[in-house]
Formats: structure tokens, sequence, C-alpha cells
């Protein structure tokens, strides 16, 4: 973000400490006192921030703890009742299969989209021309609009022998395949899409880090003899190792709430091969016409908040030396 | 500050909900014989329509206006949907006339979601004259009725009578045995490529058409009503036309590339020519027609072959209801563009005739049968008065109309539909994609699964 | 609201980054080798020719099949150039499919949702960073502890709040609001703020404050115009992530009259002869596609970090 930073370092090469000669304004005073000192202004000022988060998260994040053990229809008036909505989730035979899918899901994405955009990266960063245009045509794919992507994708996957990749893999002999319509092709094939419209931004990350890299130490490598690969693995892969993790965790918190592939390639489906954690509290919230079990969808989402809280808590841990 | 204004229009926009809501309340009291003033009342048009369909409509509106000087008439889009519908009812978005599903009007009746129009329907001339298994969708347990059943329909077997010719079939005699079908749909898929039978499967339709196969193999999945609903998902019937469908998948071939149709994407591909034969409501012929452009002369479609004791074709429908936030007003408006709009055209003749004219004029169907929601002599007189104005190939029909009457109608499961549809779902879909699928393990769960939802509601 | 997938610690780390070495992994002295030179040579074509085949290729597809008639499309999907140039295609999504419709409800979400992101980071950012009232500490870490609350916990809640607002009682489903204000509440822009603004020199401040500015004047006169990089990056990802939500507008816009793009293209696609549908995927695409041209190297830079994992 050399953008931000280039004016901020012009003018301030390090922040200044509080000057000493600001007036202390938090004093305990009168309301009067707090009025001359712009209390209200600054209170005003204040405003947008603390309505729309006091509306629109602290609320919301406070009611979902409350909601999670009540039973709330939107007809009639939420009852108590403990931990029911957690023992109904928990005994629903679609958990285990939704959690399975979702962890095969981050495990193929980690499959695909984690060495392809590192061996990319590593090529790219050798490039001494038009280095922009491979970055920009790796960046492509991630700036086209999700479910443009999705539905793209989904007329590429048609399964007849007249599809578009089924005509492909027609020209090696391969094929027709069933893609989406097979209950063990249609979450690699949800996530190949899905690697595909990734990649690109874990390829930009890579690329900043090895840039990096300390190059004094391929020089030391070259003097023990090291060729290119011996460089690559002993060098330059254990100083991306932080990155790496980051884009793991990234990874794996990202893909934990994975919805829109199989929302709109498959609905879930076949036989609930694709059915996600976050499509299954989309299905007790929203699934039927005639009003949600919005308490067993709460509760779902705090016990998949707590998992991800412990991945979030991991990754500021490690990006925290970084930013301080 | 620009803030300041963006507060002062939410807050603005509040006092103006809440106005409306104590209007709302303050008006619940003894119904008034004749509204006093102008009322002006929102009605649901279809979403997606083109702009002929459109002009239509509101034409129709100018015609009701004219009729009742009084109650001016607003449109706002809506089409049922199962994922949006309770948001809408609990945000009070709903406009203050709506189609609703057969299936949820029961629920809306018993929790007062919906307006109780009933004193109102009730003064309608017809209002004892409904076919009685129609009229239960949208009554109390009194008997009164909260919605107003405006269409009906019985599903039936859609074809392709040019990829019949095609593959050297009659499409002037369609199967009339579940074997006919099965061997229709290899003669099909043989001979041009396509698929010979599709399955609906998404979005709880794979459900409702393995009900529908159920019901015409003398099979039920839900028996009972209310708090006695037992689940018999796992009977010998559903057993049978899920074995059916695993033999024409995976023997005969006979069932394309793609498992994961819902209504408008089978549909879509039906009327593109990619589909033998489907399962679905005899009333599709609209939606074939006007929003995917089939050609009207290669469309066939004939009964359900019925096949063992109790059989029966699943028939379903739509109900007109009125938001239960309409005023007295709005409501006594509200019941008789009901009347106007949707009812009138069945049962007076001028009515049906002027509906008949404005539709053939903007290319919109006329003379698909339907299934009667009054007696069968009333449809039939009804369909007389517009025979001249007819733009659909009837004789395409004939396989339909010539037997449908003969046909016991037996209506969908009362309690949790949607939801009895939702677990029934990813059955078909595992036969469909998975060749090794235990048929009588999955039909097991989904009984344990059913009975579970059926003891929840 | 998926702020927790992004990374303030990366971005500010790249801001340190030292000048581009001269070397990387491959020595100036290895590159004059014709072995290490022409494999080199050959793997980084290999990976061009790949990258235009799967980065731009799909897009191209796609531009092409904007423009040629549904039939040719079927019969042969990987044609290279259409036989005959359909420029109708483009005009019917446009009008019959009403795309221009869902065109303006998007571009109406992607400013409203730019504008409460601009107003609650830049306000935010200034009362925490600079006026720092005794009440900002605790303010600050509430807006801290969100960015560990995935959005999927949101969602339902979140929901039935826009279905009812507390106090004032008012449902806000089918406005555009339902869209605008809970984006607005990104604990990510106001950080970012935050920290551009504790970077501003204090004396800047000072000095106007002596000159009698007061807080609204300091902040529309000084430190805003300061503020322009920052304020660039909160907007161009803003603008990028109102124009990709789906399961968000598609929740609290059921009425088709107010639906942006990514909503309504799933759900008019079946009714869509092939052609107009490919093209109106290739409309939606363009606006995304330019704003990304026009800005590469904001992306490019990392910045884009938001975008490269789904959350």
């Amino acid at each position: 973000m050399t953008t931000i930073s280039s004016p901020l370092r012009a003018t301030a090469p390090a922040p200044p400490p509080p000057s000493p000669t600001r007036p202390r304004r938090a004093r305990r005073g009168t309301p009067r006192q707090w009025l001359r000192d712009g209390g209200l202004s600054t209170l005003v000022i204040a405003l947008p921030m603390i309505l729309v988060f006091g509306v629109f998260s602290w609320f919301p994040i406070g009611r979902a703890l409350v909601m999670s053990v009540q039973e709330t229809n939107l007809v009639t008036a939420p009852v108590f009742v403990g931990l029911d909505n957690f023992v109904f989730v928990l005994q629903d035979p679609l958990l285990g299969k939704a959690v399975r899918n979702t962890l095969w899901f981050a495990l193929l994405a980690l499959v695909f989209g984690y060495p392809l955009p590192l061996a990319a990266a590593v090529l790219m960063s050798e490039v001494r021309k038009m280095r922009g245009l491979f970055s920009a045509l790796a960046y492509l794919p991630v700036v086209v609009p999700p479910v443009v992507a999705v539905l793209l994708w989904k007329f590429f996957y048609d399964a007849s022998d007249t599809g578009v990749f089924n005509t492909i893999a027609g020209w090696v002999g391969l094929g027709p395949y069933p893609w989406l319509q097979d209950a063990t092709s249609a979450m690699p094939s949800l996530v190949l899409e899905a690697t595909w419209a990734a990649a690109g931004g874990t390829v930009i990350i890579y690329l900043a880090a090895l840039v990096g890299v300390r190059t004094e130490l391929y020089e030391a490598a070259e003097v023990d003899g090291a060729g290119v690969w011996r460089k690559i693995w002993h060098v330059t892969l254990p100083q991306l190792r932080g990155v790496l993790f980051i884009t793991l965790i990234l990874q794996v918190i990202g893909t934990a709430q994975v919805f829109l592939e199989p929302f709109l390639f498959t609905g879930g489906g076949p036989n609930n091969a694709t059915l996600t954690v976050l499509m299954l509290i989309y299905d007790y919230a929203f699934g039927s016409s005639l009003g949600g079990n919005y308490g067993a969808a709460t509760a779902l989402s705090l016990m998949l908040a707590g998992v991800l809280a412990v991945l979030s808590a991991v990754y500021f841990r490690v990006t925290r030396p970084w930013s301080s | 500050m620009k803030s300041a204004q963006k507060r002062a229009a939410i807050a603005l926009v509040g006092v103006l909900s809440v106005a409306v809501t104590l209007t709302a309340c303050g008006s619940s009291e003894e119904p008034a014989a004749e509204p006093t003033g102008p009322v002006t009342i929102e009605v649901a048009i279809d979403a997606g329509l083109e702009p002929e369909a459109i002009s239509a409509f509101e034409e129709r509106i100018l015609q009701f206006e004219e009729v009742n000087p009084d109650i001016q008439v607003a449109t706002k889009e809506f089409t049922w949907s199962g994922t949006t519908f309770a948001a809408e009812l609990a945000g009070g978005t709903l406009p203050d006339v709506f189609p609703i599903p057969f299936t949820d009007g029961r629920a809306l009746i018993e929790r007062e979601q919906i307006a109780d129009i009933s004193e109102l329907v009730a003064e309608l001339p017809y209002a004892d004259q409904f076919n009685p298994t129609i009229a239960e969708a949208g009554q109390d347990t009194d008997g009164g009725m909260w919605a107003v059943p405006i269409s009906a329909y019985n599903q039936g077997l859609h074809y392709n009578r040019a990829l019949f010719e095609e593959a050297g079939l009659d499409p002037d005699n369609p199967p009339a045995t579940w074997d006919e079908v099965r061997e229709a749909a290899k003669v099909i898929a043989d001979k041009t490529g396509q698929a010979g039978y599709a399955h609906m499967t998404q979005s709880n339709t794979g459900g409702w058409i393995l009900t529908t196969e159920t019901y015409a193999l003398g099979g039920r999945v839900v028996e009972g009503e209310g708090e006695e609903a037992t689940a018999t998902v796992d009977n010998d019937a559903t057993a049978q036309a899920l074995e059916m469908l695993r033999e024409m998948r995976w023997e005969d071939n006979s069932m394309g590339a793609s498992f994961l149709y819902d209504w408008s994407t089978i549909n879509q591909d039906f009327a593109a020519g990619k589909i033998g034969m489907y399962v679905s409501g005899g009333a599709n012929y609209p939606n074939l027609f006007t929003q995917n452009q089939m050609n009207p002369d290669e469309y066939g479609v004939t009964v359900l072959p019925l096949e063992g004791d109790d059989a029966g074709t699943l028939g379903g429908g739509t109900l007109a209801a009125v938001s239960s936030a309409a005023s007295e007003a709005e409501q006594a408006a509200a019941v008789k563009w009901i009347d106007f709009y949707y009812i009138s055209k069945l049962t007076d003749q001028e009515a049906a005739v002027a509906e008949a004219e404005i539709a053939a004029r903007t290319d919109q169907p006329v003379g698909a049968p339907a299934l009667p929601i009054f007696d069968q002599a009333t449809y039939e007189q009804q369909q007389s008065w517009i025979k001249d104005l007819v733009n659909v190939p009837l004789e395409n029909f004939a396989p339909m109309t010539e037997q449908m009457f003969d046909q016991p109608v037996i209506p969908e499961p009362s309690v949790a539909t949607q939801e009895v549809y939702a677990a029934l779902d990813p059955v078909v879909q595992a036969v469909l994609t998975d060749e090794d699928a235990d048929i009588d393990a999955l039909l097991a769960d989904a009984q344990t699964q059913v009975q579970g939802l059926l003891d929840r509601s | 609201m998926a702020a927790n997938t992004r990374t303030p610690a990366l971005a500010r780390r790249r801001a340190t980054r030292p000048e581009r070495p001269e070397r990387g992994i491959v020595s100036s002295h290895d590159r004059r080798r014709p072995s290490v030179r022409g494999s080199l040579g050959v793997l980084q074509g290999g990976l061009l020719v790949t990258l235009v085949v799967v980065g731009l290729g799909p897009i191209l597809w796609l531009a092409k099949a904007a423009v040629t008639p549904t039939q040719e499309t079927l019969r042969d999907p990987l044609g290279l150039f259409p036989t005959g140039i359909d420029w109708a295609n483009l005009a019917t999504a446009w009008t019959r499919a009403e795309i221009d419709h869902y065109f303006v409800n998007t571009l109406i979400i992607a400013v409203g949702a730019w504008f409460f992101q601009i107003l609650v980071a830049t306000t935010g950012g200034y009362v925490l960073s600079v006026l720092r009232p005794r009440y900002g500490n605790v303010i600050f870490g509430l807006v801290l502890a969100t960015l560990f609350v995935p959005s999927v916990v949101l969602l339902v809640p979140l929901y039935l709040t826009i279905l009812d607002l507390p106090i004032v009682h008012v449902s806000l489903l089918n406005t555009f609001w339902a869209v605008w204000l809970p984006m607005g509440a990104s604990a990510f822009n106001v950080l970012l703020v935050k920290r551009f603004f504790d970077g501003l020199p204090r004396e800047i401040f000072e000095a106007a404050r002596v000159d009698g500015a007061g807080p609204f004047r300091l902040l529309w006169s000084i430190v805003l115009p300061m503020s322009r990089p920052i304020l660039g990056v909160v907007s161009v990802f803003a603008v990028i992530a109102a124009w990709k939500d789906y399961l968000w507008p598609l929740l609290v816009l059921p009425d088709p009259a107010h639906q942006p793009l990514s909503v309504r293209l799933p759900a008019i696609a079946p009714y869509l002869e092939l052609d107009v549908f490919l093209a109106a995927l290739a409309i939606s695409t363009v606006l995304p596609i330019a704003l990304f041209l026009a800005f590469q190297r904001l992306f490019l830079s990392g910045a884009g970090l938001g975008g490269a994992v789904k959350g």
C-alpha cells in the first residue's frame, strides 16, 4: 500500500507523540466545561460511527447471543429454551455432513489454491520485463463479480458432451465428465471455480512478500554452491513462512464461510454433497416460507464463530509483530 | 451536514412507518358496510413479465377503476418465493393482495398472518360453489374462507411432440403406463440424444415430483392430518418410483446429463427441446410459452399414468390472500379486486371474454386447460365463452383434457409441506447421481427425518 | 463485514518494505548461462500463456459469446470468431431484460455504501485519532472487537434488526438503507483511517486550533484534504465490495425493483435466451474491470487483499 504511506512518510518520518502543548481535555468537569471544550461537537462527529456500529454491529452481536438460547419466530414472542437450539443443531444429521463438506472444500481449496499461486509468484518474481502484465493477468479473475463468475462457469460445466469443458476434454480424448451433476465431482468443480476466482489475490500477496526476501542470503547460498531449487527450498520458502501461514489461515477462515458457490452452482446438491455450514445456517433461517428456525441458525453460527475466533486469534498473534 | 440530512431522512421514514402502523391498528374494528372515500390498494403483479403482459395487466386495472371509482389500484412486482416470503410477511412489505400456494394457506390462517376476509368472501355470489377439496386450502377449521382459490393445477406428463416424432413415436398417443414412459424415454434418448425423461430435484421440487409419482403409484408420503400426521415416506410406491428412476438413469441412460433442475430451469430446457418428457403442474403452459418462447406446436401434455389401488394425481394451486396490515376499507377493496381480476373471468361471460380478448391481443395464451376451481360444468361453460379467442393448439392438450376429469385428485401433504418436500430432494438427487445409492436406506432415513418435521410443526 | 479476513498488518508491512532488490533467486551470473536462461524463458513463457488462457480466456470468451447468436454458442462453444456479430444481444439485455434498471440499482447501492463507509470511517477515525474524547478508548475497543466476529454471526440477527429496527421499530426491508448502513459498520475501514490520521503531524492541528478552527472545520479543511490517498483506497474497495455482495442484498431486497445485478442475474437466468443472458453477464463485468484497469496499481500493490479471500 505504498500509495498510502508515501505522503505519510514524506511529511512525518516518525509519528510524533501527542504534543505536550495540547491541552488535556479529558478533565473531570461540569457539563458546561465539557461543552466549552467542544465535547458536544466531538459527540456529534462520533455519532455516525456510534449509531452505525451500535445498530448494525454491536446490537446484532448481542442479539445473536440472546437468540441462540431463545426460540424466535416472527410471529410469537421469543421464549427462553436454554441450550435446546444447540442440542437441535448438534443432533441434526445434516450438521456432520455440512462440517465434513466444509472441511473437504477447505482442504481442496488448499490443494488447488496453495501451491500453484506460490509457484506462479516465484516464477513471476524472476520476470524482468512486463511484470505488471503478468500480475494484471493473474489478478483479472478476482475482479470479475463472483456471481457472474459462477454463472459463467455453470455454463462451462454443462455435463452434456457439448458442454464447454467437456468439448475441451474431448479434444484430448477425455470425458464427458458429469462435473456438478455427480456427488463426487461436484465439490472439486466448485473449488476449481473458487480457486480460479481467488488465486490472483494470493499471487499478489506472495509477490509482495517475495520482494522482501533478504537477497544477501541467496549470495551466501551460492557461495555454498546451491542451485536454483535449493535456493528456493532453503532460502525463499523459509523467509515466506510468515506470509504462507497467514494466507493459510485467511483461506481457512474464508472457506469456512463459503456460500456463494454451493448456493448458486448446486443448491447444496447432489444429495447434500456440497451442503456447507453456512448453507445449513441459511437453510435453518430462510429455508421455509413460513418462518425460519432463527434460534438454530444463530446457535450454529456462534459455534462456527467460536472455531473461527481461535483462528483469528492465531492470525492476529502472528501479525502483531508487524503492525506495531 | 449531509449526515444530518440522512439521519433526518431515516427519522422521517420512521415516523411515517409508525403512522402507517398506527392507522393499521386503529382500524381493526367492525367491518364498515361501504368504504367511505377513496382507497388505494397495492396488488401483486408477477415479476419478470414481458411488456405486453404488463400492459394487459394495466388495462385490467383501468377497467376495474372504472367500475370502482373509489378504488385506486397500484401494482407491486411480487412472485411468491419460499425463501423470502416469511421475511416479506414479517417485514410488512407484501402488497395488499398477493398469491400464495395451497401448501401455505392453512398455516398462515392458523397463525392469523393474513387478513380474515371470510365475511367479505361469503357475500360473493359463488362463495359456496367452490370445489370442496380445493376450497379447503383457503379455509379455517370452521370453514371460513380467508384466502380465495384462484387457480388449481393437477400434475401432468409434459412431452415434446417434435422429439417424439424425431424418435419415431406417435405424439398423439403418449405413454399411458409407467412402463411405456420408460420405453419412450429410452427411444427418445437413443434416437435424438436428448434426455428422454427429466426430473426436477432442487428447491423442494424433487420432493414435489417424487410425491406426485408416489401418488400415481398408489402411495402416500404423509398419512393423516394435523396432530395425527405420520410420515409414510418409506412405502412401496415411493420405492417403486425411485427404482424406476434408477433404472432409467443407470440402465437405460435415458435421463440426460442434468440432475439439478428446479421448476424454472427444467421449463427452460424443455422449451429449448432438450427434454422429451417431464412431470410438472398441468398449468405450466403459460410459463413455457410466454417466458420461454416454446413453439406451441411442439408442446404436448397428458395425464399421469395411474397404477395400483388408491392411485391419484397430485393437485395444488394458488390462493389469493390479503395482507393482515390492510385496513377494513382496503380489505373490502382487495376482495373486489380478487373477484374482478382472478375470479370473474371464470364465472362471468363478459369478464371472461374481455380478459381473453386482452390476452389474445397481447399474445398471451388463451384457453390452456387448468383444473377447475368450481365444478366441471362451470369450467366447460367458461371455455365455451372464449372458444373463438383460443390461441393455443387445443388438440395438443387433448390427451390431458379428455382424461383429467376421470382422475382422482389428491391434495398435497397438509403439514409442513415444503419441509417434507425439501427432505425428499436429496433422496431423488442421490438416486440420480449415485449409481450405488441404496434406495431402502435412503427412504428409511427420509422417513425418520420427515417424522421429525411433522412432530415439530 | 468480513473484516476479519482483511489484513491491515500486511498492508503496513509492505509500507516499510525496501526498494525492489537488484536481484532475485536466479543470480545475474546464472542468468548469463544459456541453459538457465533458456529454461527460465520457457517456464515464464509457459506461465504467460497459461495466465492468458486461464485469466483472460474466460473473460474474452464471455465478450465473444455476448455478441454471438445462441445457436452458434451452443453448437460451437469454442469457435474463435462468431460468423455474425449480433450486437442486438447487448441492446436486448439492456432494455428487454431490464439490465439497465438493475445496473442503476447496483450503482445506487455502491454509491450509498461508499458514502456511508467514508462517512463512518472518516468521522470515526477523526474522533478516535484526533479529538480523542474520554470514551474514545472504549469505542475503539468495541470497534476492534467486531473484527473478531465473523460476518456469519451477524447474518440472522442483523437481518431481524433490519426487519424491525430497535427503538424506532421501522423495517428497512426493500430499502437501500438495509444495504448501505450495515456496510458502513466496517471496523477495518475505521482502523485503516485512524492509523492514517495517527500519522498526520499534530503541529498542523494545533496551529489550526490556535487560529480558531473548530473540530468540524479542522476535519473538513485540514484533515480530509490531507487524506486523499487513504480515502481513495477505502473508496475503491467500498465500491468493489458493494458490487460483489450477493447474500445480504438477496435477503434484504426481496423486491426485484430494488435488486442489484448480482442478485438479479441468477434469478432471471432461466427466463433469458442464452445469448441475451451472456450479454447481461458481460455488461455486469464491464465496470469492475474498468475500475481495475484504472486503479491497477492500487489493486496490485496488495491492497486488493480483501478480495483475495472470499468471506
